[in-house]
């Protein structure tokens, strides 16, 4: 059955939307990975979507990220649990064909250069195997036999297996292609317009789109669409990729990520020229470097003197890079939430208005499970993981208190 | 500490004619090549251990001459930095220089930056373009300019443009001779252009000096002939013909295209003659109106940053009746050789880097975004981050490749050694 104006309820009530049996309208925002997964299970459920982004798809932080689709990097705790369900969506889709050539298993290596980071990286480990997570101790020469080349720095390492790899703007165009979705590019929304207590469209400059429900998935430039303050930080990242080492699939087994990244995303760093490396080994077999961790830079320009750090900490890790040629540097712009957790959920007072944003750097990992999962919730379905710790409620609490 | 200097990146005649202007001034310059030498594309010297000269007209020579002998008086002024790459400027103004010899990126603030890094070369794509044997007309001159020596076995010269007859003659006068020169256009159809053209006293004696060499060396010269495609053919090339409904097969070993050039702008800054650090564009890489006109450009540009830093300057109207001569003229030859747009095979590659056909390229949204185009549609994205295949696109597609804002840095391949062995000149 297609879900109708009548059907389900959108979290709250339709008793002012029921002049027609038309298919569900919703106006999704932003065309990123979340947006674009969203449209794409909207789509698939029979509903009718307008994907409007104010540049076009990917054009934010999911056309500037590595392709980590990793549990290891994640946060003890819901951050680590919704990880390995949007990983497990991640590798049903490539099953059944939806993310077929885009999703690749591949392990990510923790990797410790001094004893504090070696404590750090057991500490981690004990966290990921507490959350049901396979993980592997591996010494330093076991280590070289799989990554020839690794800096002498290194001491220690875990390996997480069951980690992959997919390109965000990859997944972005999979999800929009295979799905039947009106997207409007050069379309920035300036307003949600509320008519009788409830979503009734969206203003697109001077024009009117009305729709039945509103998805709110832009990213960091959510938070203006939604009346709730300063929710989101924008956190600059830049990176740099290289030349091709070769043609034959990613030139190293494994996605390296130092420590000093795990530092940052544990919160013992809070230092704001913090660089959390990782060494993205690309199927073009080009490497993607990363990355600075920036708070309150929402622009995307890069700095040589940051990209010159990152490059001497990767090289430290692993010297073969001295090899390579970098062909770009860029920047991307995570939306960070004041708590470190994404925001989904139903608007807390706007019915017809459901909020996805604010995944900092997991959108690429999180994206299409949590673009899928809002699509539920605008179904008036039940999410398949519970999602209560993401809940936008928890921030007008925090407002009152604040 | 050190007055900083005025930045000129180039030295072709635009940047060496800037250089000129500023040192002559009184003021300190940093000019930087990527080549060993100076001379740019059109007035590249001999590599070294190569002393036989490639036949080019008296007017360049002296030109070039008069540059050097300026730059030479007061070189004192000019600190120099050959084989040195301009990289691009970051987010927080720094000039960004791959130096090849130390294998080490420096970064720099200058006072005020003149650019003069000249023009692209554009084509029309045809499948079989990107083989081994088909190479860029200008690409081939200048390797004529640093090796003296033609490419060995037949040659075809095709395209469009003034450089076509002009390399086919040095072609002629090193010895080897193209089999044909095809031009694209038909000027005797556009004669309101040509009578234009016939009143460019320089260009146009040069012009007849490669016609006489052409005639000479019995090369013939085809107007609206186009190539359609090229297929390997042993150690050499099939080449695919077309004039009006004709079609026709040509074997040769090299087939050598252009349709034109293009300023080269990708990377490079915005100009912005008022910024607090002003950058002025100049020579091909401004406007692309020759060898002649870039002297003039580079000298504009220099006056223009000496008005800017406060230096009493003459305003020279000659200088800028010249440029805008050079613009008729240019307009004039744009006229004469016009020739509708072909819609290529789905096949053709359109950028090499990435391995992009066109049928890929139209398969994209017409209003698809720069990300759209670069990232799920892998043009611009390779090595040359589009410096070649921006400007085909940009004609396939009607519009220009929408450019990164800010300008991307790298804009030419920098290893990962030397820029984690980046030095800069701030005191941090």
């Amino acid at each position: 059955m297609k879900p109708t104006r009548f059907g389900p309820s959108l979290y709250g009530t339709n008793r002012f939307c029921m002049a027609s049996s038309s298919p569900l309208h919703v106006a999704v925002i932003g065309t990123g990975i979340v947006g674009a997964s969203a449209a794409h299970f909207l789509a698939a459920a029979g509903a009718r979507v307008t994907l409007l982004d104010a540049s076009g798809p990917a054009a934010g932080a999911t056309g500037a990220s590595d392709g980590a689709v990793s549990v290891a990097s994640k946060r003890p705790g819901p951050m680590m649990d919704l990880a390995r369900h949007a990983r497990a969506f991640y590798v049903r889709h490539e099953r059944d064909g939806l993310f077929r050539g885009l999703f690749h298993r591949r392990s990510t290596f923790l990797v410790a250069r001094t004893a504090i980071e070696a404590d750090l990286v057991t500490r981690h480990g004990a966290d990921l195997a507490a959350a049901g997570e396979r993980v592997v101790e591996v010494d330093r020469a076991t280590l070289l036999a799989r990554i020839p080349g690794l800096g002498d720095s290194v001491c220690a390492a875990l390996e997480i297996p069951d980690d992959g790899h997919a390109l965000g703007y990859e997944i972005t165009q999979r999800l929009l292609a295979t799905s039947r979705v009106d997207i409007r590019r050069n379309a920035p929304v300036s307003e949600i317009v509320m008519r009788a207590g409830r979503a009734c469209g969206v203003l697109i400059r001077d024009e009117f789109l009305p729709a039945d429900a509103v998805l709110v998935a832009a990213g960091i430039g959510s938070a203006p669409l939604l009346g709730l303050g300063e929710i989101l930080i924008p956190r600059k990242g830049q990176m740099a990729v290289t030349d091709r080492a070769t043609t034959a699939g990613p030139a190293i087994d494994g996605h390296l990520m130092a420590a000093s990244y795990l530092a940052a995303k544990r919160g013992i760093v809070r230092d704001n020229s913090h660089i959390g490396l990782v060494i993205d080994p690309l199927m073009t077999g080009q490497f993607l470097i990363g990355g600075s961790r920036e708070d309150h830079r929402s622009d995307h320009s890069t700095d040589a003197v940051t990209i010159a750090a990152i490059l001497r900490e990767a090289l430290d890790l692993y010297p073969p890079l001295a090899a390579r040629r970098v062909l770009r540097s860029f920047a991307g712009v995570r939306s960070a939430s004041r708590d470190g957790l994404p925001i989904v959920g139903p608007h807390p007072h706007r019915p017809g208005v459901v909020i996805a944003t604010g995944f900092e750097g997991d959108g690429i990992c999180l994206g299409p499970f949590m673009g899928a999962s809002a699509a539920r919730l605008l179904l008036g379905e039940r999410p398949e993981a519970d999602l209560s710790s993401l809940s936008p409620q928890r921030l007008v609490r925090a407002e009152v208190h604040a | 500490m050190r007055e900083a200097p005025i930045l000129v990146v180039g030295a072709g005649p635009a940047g060496a004619s800037a250089a000129a202007t500023i040192a002559e001034a009184g003021l300190p310059v940093l000019l930087i090549e990527q080549r060993d030498q100076f001379g740019g594309a059109i007035h590249r010297q001999p590599a070294a251990g190569n002393d036989s000269h490639v036949w080019r007209p008296a007017r360049h020579r002296r030109n070039w001459a008069g540059l050097m002998a300026r730059l030479q008086a007061c070189a004192g002024r000019i600190e120099t930095r050959t084989e040195t790459i301009f990289l691009g400027v970051d987010s927080e103004g720094r000039f960004l220089f791959d130096d090849r010899r130390a294998a080490c990126v420096f970064a720099r603030r200058p006072r005020a930056a003149i650019i003069a890094v000249g023009a692209v070369e554009t084509i029309r794509p045809f499948p079989g373009w990107e083989l081994p044997g088909v190479m860029s007309a200008g690409g081939a001159q200048v390797l004529l300019k640093e090796t003296g020596r033609p490419p060995e076995g037949p040659i075809l010269v095709a395209g469009s443009g003034a450089l076509l007859p002009a390399l086919a003659a040095q072609l002629a006068k090193a010895g080897n001779p193209p089999v044909a020169v095809l031009e694209r256009g038909r000027p005797w159809n556009a004669p309101a252009a040509l009578a234009r053209l016939a009143l460019s006293w320089g260009p146009m004696s040069e012009a007849a000096a490669y016609a006489t060499t052409l005639a000479t060396s019995r090369v013939p010269y085809r107007c609206g002939a186009i190539v359609t495609q090229a297929e390997p053919d042993g150690d050499g090339l099939k080449v695919g013909i077309r004039v009006g409904d004709q079609r026709q097969v040509l074997r040769v070993r090299h087939l050598l295209i252009h349709d034109g050039i293009e300023p080269n702008r990708t990377g490079i800054p915005l100009p912005d003659p008022d910024a607090a650090v002003p950058v002025l564009l100049a020579g091909d890489g401004r406007e692309a109106l020759g060898a002649d006109a870039a002297i003039l450009d580079g000298r504009r540009a220099a006056t223009q940053v000496l008005a800017r830093l406060g230096q009493a300057t003459r305003r020279m109207r000659s200088d800028e009746r010249g440029l805008i001569r050079a613009r008729g003229f240019q307009a004039a030859l744009t006229q004469a050789l016009h020739s509708e747009p072909v819609v290529p095979a789905p096949e053709t590659l359109i950028c090499r880097c990435e391995g992009r056909s066109y049928a890929e390229l139209a398969a994209l949204a017409p209003d698809a975004s720069a990300r759209e185009i670069r990232l799920m549609g892998r043009f611009g994205l390779g090595a040359c981050q589009g410096r070649f295949c921006g400007p085909m696109i940009a004609a396939l597609r009607g519009q220009p490749l929408p450019a990164a804002i800010p300008p991307r840095w790298p804009l030419r391949p920098v290893s990962v050694a030397a820029l984690a062995r980046l030095t800069t000149d701030e005191t941090e």
